[in-house]
């Protein structure tokens, strides 16, 4: 819901990371690995893409770009993106 | 009966865009409150502020929610938000206007190795199709679809034609014109009409994201009897002319809003 904001941005604990995005695909956090491929070995679709850079962008209080949406390939890269916003 | 739409509620799935928007600041125009769905980043969701700043500027009762409008838990959050506020009256006028899904080909292209999974096929179907189906239900089960309320959907010249991208939309679009004609039915009693409004060609950010769509844009241009495309507001007003009425009798229909477009 859009009124949800935190009043400071979280800082990024790699395991947590994990566990969200781990929930938003509805599947066990040890399936998420660095590299597994999003789309050929977790079968997100770019809806659940979106799913997941909406509630970064809440959680971590960043802004992404819809742009981001075509290299949201694995946790790693996810991961990496998320730190460079952070750091900015 | 001609009936005024003011202080009345308008649902809009898919608000912040496209057709949505254009039907959000037309039915504000008339008096409505607005109740919108839209899904996006920070980005859109500045433009989204800026559109929820403009209806509240007429002086209605708007409220926007940034959440993917095909989900069941944002229908499980969202329905009874929807009955707080819209109280006994309900909801007058749902429009259905959801265009997110993959513009994949079914077979490898050359160049383009990429072909649509069976999830990015089904998310296409449910999101563009199905979720119709489960607002209603969720709405008439709530009784917030009284006695003269309309609901629409907005289909394209692509649910019956054939473009190398749309196969999963057009699949989409098919299904959306079948659950029109069953919602009709199973709604008629209730009083309530569903009908689906094809759009002529029309310069939207989800037309534009479909390959070749200039080269479609520019054939409907020349084709079009009028003249010129399409314009979100076009659609607009069909919605607005049509919540009019108390009455339901029209219903089940495909309504071509294209200019005459489609018998060229």
């Amino acid at each position: 819901m859009p009124e949800q904001t935190t009043s400071a941005a979280a800082v990024l604990d790699t395991e947590d990371l994990r566990s969200t995005i781990a929930e938003i695909l509805d599947v066990d956090p040890s399936e998420v690995t660095d590299t597994a491929d999003f789309k050929e070995d977790l079968d997100v679709d770019s809806l659940l893409a979106l799913e997941i850079l909406v509630t970064l962008e809440r959680k971590y209080q960043v802004k992404m770009e819809e742009s981001n949406l075509q290299l949201m390939r694995s946790f790693k890269v996810v991961h990496d993106l998320l730190a460079e916003k952070l750091a900015a | 009966m001609l009936t005024s739409l003011k202080g009345s509620w308008c649902l809009i799935l898919g608000a912040s865009s496209g057709m949505g928007r254009a039907t959000a600041l037309a039915m504000a125009k008339e008096g409505a409150n607005i109740f919108g769905v839209h899904f996006g980043t920070a980005a859109q969701q500045e433009e989204a502020d800026e559109l929820v700043a403009e209806l509240r500027a007429t002086g209605v009762q708007v409220s926007f929610h940034n959440c993917n409008a095909a989900s069941k838990q944002t229908r499980a959050e969202l329905v009874p938000v929807l009955k707080e506020l819209t109280g006994p009256e309900g909801v007058r006028v749902l429009l259905h206007s959801l265009a997110f899904g993959s513009l994949l080909p079914f077979l490898p292209q050359e160049g383009q190795e990429d072909v649509i999974t069976p999830r990015q096929m089904d998310m296409t179907v449910d999101v563009m199709g199905h979720s119709l189906v489960y607002w209603v239900r969720d709405l008439y089960v709530a009784g917030l679809l009284p006695r003269g309320a309309k609901v629409f959907a907005l289909t394209s010249r692509g649910d019956g034609r054939v473009m190398p991208s749309y196969g999963a939309v057009s699949a989409a679009k098919s299904a959306l014109a079948s659950h029109v004609r069953q919602l009709a039915v199973e709604l008629a009693p209730a009083g309530v009409s569903v009908n689906a409004l094809r759009a002529g060609l029309t310069l939207t950010p989800a037309l534009l994201r479909i390959p070749g769509s200039e080269g479609l844009a520019r054939y409907a241009t020349d084709s079009n009897p009028h003249g010129r495309l399409t314009v979100p507001e076009d659609v607009a007003e069909a919605v607005v002319m049509l919540s009019a009425t108390d009455s339901s009798w029209m219903t089940g229909n495909v309504i071509d809003v294209d200019g005459g477009e489609g018998l060229v």
